[in-house]
């Protein structure tokens, strides 16, 4: 069985357009998080996102994206797949060919056009164009058009751990010589259907989210895109190879559909099997990407698990805070910045953060330093109580 | 039988599902959940939930944004919210049976079932002694049935099942359906093999019947019994299964089934099942059969569908010795 290593990137965020953007706003300590200009709802005023700052009309003239039907989602997708390809530089017969997957995640796909969506569902008639543009699948169905890709293509929706999953799942054809590349990621945007939605759960906050704080308030919303681009090790002499995809670990906490066990079952066995899928200890994690999205349950839970794992948990921080959270690309953002941690041998101050919560009994890495880095852990923990761990390591 | 072109599913009393908790419940989740619990029945110690859903959660995220529109965003209850995320099926599923185990949504439309095969099949080659429950679940409901007939996909006129077929004209009928079934390598009282499952993204018919001329050549060895055939009487995709049929060896019978489901993104699930019923020895009811001798048994079936005139899958099942 082959090893799967990472040979591109691409990733759009609120903290910036490019890799190379997002690595020294992380170094810095840069928040994208504020009151969003470009998002249409009453919402815009009052809860602070990780927004992209650019119209949807922009973005997709930037891209030459000229059909009518492509949304904002797909935009995004767009452009991080642009990067990602390139950086790898895959040529066009490899791009196009039978064994080149393609392995997409998003979560609001193009229900971001709300109102049109309210629209078209109650027409009698219409012209739209973007009737078959709001499913999930509508995003990296235009993907595999615009690039022709050829070979086995999917959507996985598991709310938040979605690309976590796509990155899973690419790495697993791989590793079982199902696919010989696979190009995997997620995509998400601000939407008013998102936003109302998680208002309704009253796990919105007002501030600029504070994950693991004593005082967080809960989560802000994000939006952006990531790919990777996943080789088999044999394929890749010669090429710049930025870490290897060495665990995986998937489980149900099967216990809410909208909130984690006291215990956190399911990220528990998420990072457990990644552990075993990677034959690695908890001992050689050097950092954690946490999911650390600032609620008051999932950071709770999240650091109780960690503490059933790790009896030394190693440094850790959660991105949310620079990006807000990005559902459905934040197994995949959240990759990337993990594969900064180990192609750069650093890790990133965790930002917003002031005062322990006693009942976590953890702090988060504080300030930007260098390190030794052969192993991260990067952990999605979605709606549903789908858990997804990541190993990333030195190649 | 269809009313205004759509086929419906008959629902069966939910023994296993309490009452309060059916009575939140969307369609497609209540649909997965009955299937589901009844294949857990007999089989339950199981690794984890593999679901492939085109449209599910569709209903409920139309619902909970028509809220979001008339209430102009004021507060609202979560529910339909929280029903409306895709992977509601196989984390309800997981909260009723308790399984902690691996768990996962495919979403891509007309493939997502063979993603979520495929995925079991890729589980059960990392761990060779688990189990999986796998299934395939879409529900037509009224605004994406709405969505779909405005993009054409579905007869601008009423259509007989009987002339289903026949019709030549633009469009097929909306189903709805789910499908449960747990897989793994046990062969001892298996109702079927999957062999294999190919899948390509194409509207070029020539670039089709290569891969199907390719997958057969693979599959050489394998005496092909049955084509069944995801004809769905659109007559803009019927060429692709005509296709089809040319390719494969004189005298084989071709039956179709989109007569009994009508058209959805997983209905591919449903020809599994079917396929697994004719493995067991059921005969072949006549109203399925399109041409050719239907021979008494069904060991080796060719299932061919085409969803919306791009996604294409062929997946080999055969008896399980």
């Amino acid at each position: 069985m082959s090893r799967v290593l990472i040979t591109g990137i691409g990733v759009i965020s609120a903290i910036g357009w490019s890799a190379a953007e997002n690595h020294i706003a992380l170094k810095n300590g840069a928040c994208g998080i504020g009151l969003p200009g470009y998002l249409h709802s009453r919402y815009a005023e009052t809860f602070p996102a990780g927004e992209v700052k650019i119209t949807t009309e922009e973005l997709k003239s930037k891209l030459g994206l000229t059909d009518a039907s492509v949304t904002r989602t797909t935009a995004l997708a767009v452009h991080a797949f642009n990067e990602a390809i390139s950086d790898a530089a895959l040529t066009s017969n490899q791009l196009t060919s039978g064994s080149t997957a393609l392995i997409g995640a998003t979560t609001v796909g193009g229900m971001c056009l709300t109102d049109e969506l309210y629209r078209d569902a109650n027409a009698v008639s219409t012209d739209s164009p973007f009737l078959a543009s709001y499913d999930c699948s509508s995003v990296f169905l235009y993907v595999q058009r615009h690039y022709n890709i050829k070979g086995l293509v999917n959507t996985i929706n598991t709310a938040c751990s979605s690309s976590a999953n796509a990155i899973g799942y690419g790495a697993r054809l791989i590793k079982l010589g199902l696919a010989n590349k696979a190009i995997v990621g997620g995509a998400e945007s601000l939407s008013k259907f998102t936003v109302n939605g998680f208002n309704a759960l009253h796990i919105l906050s007002p501030e600029i989210c504070r994950p693991f704080d004593a005082n967080r308030k809960g989560l802000n919303l994000g939006e952006g895109a990531a790919f990777l681009v996943l080789e088999r090790e044999e394929d890749v002499i010669g090429k710049k190879v930025y870490a290897e995809v060495k665990g995986y670990g998937n489980a149900s906490d099967a216990f809410h559909s909208s909130s984690l066990s006291d215990d956190g079952e399911g990220p528990y066995a998420a990072m457990q099997g990644a552990l075993a899928s990677a034959k690695l200890q908890a001992a050689d994690i050097d950092f954690i990407n946490a999911h650390g999205t600032a609620t008051e349950n999932n950071d709770q839970v999240e650091g109780k698990a960690m503490l059933r794992i790790f009896s030394k948990p190693p440094p850790f921080a959660s991105t949310k805070s620079n990006t807000g959270h990005t559902l459905g690309a934040s197994g995949a953002i959240e990759a990337v910045y993990s594969i900064f941690n180990i192609a750069n041998q650093e890790i990133y101050p965790a930002l917003n953060f002031t005062n322990i919560d006693e009942s976590i009994g953890l702090t988060p890495a504080g300030v930007y330093k260098k390190a030794a880095i052969k192993n991260v852990m990067s952990n999605s923990f979605g709606f549903g109580g789908n858990c997804t761990s990541l190993i990333f390591s030195k190649a | 039988m269809p009313v205004n072109n759509k086929l419906s599913v008959i629902e069966p009393g939910y023994d296993d599902i309490p009452k309060n908790s059916l009575r939140r419940m969307g369609k497609s989740v209540r649909i997965g959940m009955g299937v589901a619990l009844a294949v857990i029945k007999q089989v339950p110690v199981f690794n984890g939930i593999i679901i492939g859903t085109g449209n599910g959660g569709m209903e409920d995220s139309i619902i909970f944004l028509k809220q979001v529109v008339e209430y102009n965003e004021g507060l609202l209850t979560p529910a339909h919210f929280v029903q409306s995320t895709s992977n509601a099926v196989a984390s309800q599923l997981s909260l009723a049976s308790v399984n902690r185990g691996y768990n996962i949504t495919h979403v891509h439309r007309g493939l997502a079932f063979e993603m979520a095969a495929i995925d079991a099949a890729m589980r059960l080659l990392e761990n060779p002694e688990h189990c999986f429950l796998l299934g395939g679940v879409d529900e037509i409901s009224g605004y994406n049935y709405r969505l779909e007939y405005l993009d054409g996909w579905y007869k601008k006129e009423d259509a007989l099942i009987e002339d289903l077929y026949n019709t030549n004209t633009p469009g097929t009928i909306a189903g709805e359906g789910a499908v449960a079934m747990m897989v793994s390598n046990e062969k001892e009282n298996a109702a079927a093999r999957v062999l294999s499952i190919v899948t390509l993204h194409s509207s070029d018919p020539i670039e089709v019947q290569q891969h199907l001329l390719d997958f057969l050549e693979q599959h050489n060895g394998l005496d092909i019994s049955l084509l069944l055939s995801g004809e769905n009487g659109d007559n803009r995709t019927l060429h692709f299964y005509e296709n089809a049929e040319k390719l494969i060896k004189n005298g084989i019978p071709v039956a179709r089934f989109k007569h009994m489901c009508g058209e959805y993104p997983t209905a591919s699930s449903f020809a599994l099942w079917l396929a697994c019923k004719l493995i067991a020895g059921e005969p072949l009811p006549a109203h399925m059969l399109k041409k050719g001798d239907p021979r008494a048994a069904h060991k080796n079936i060719l299932i061919y569908n085409c969803h919306k005139n791009l996604q294409h899958s062929f997946i080999f099942v055969s008896a399980a010795d």
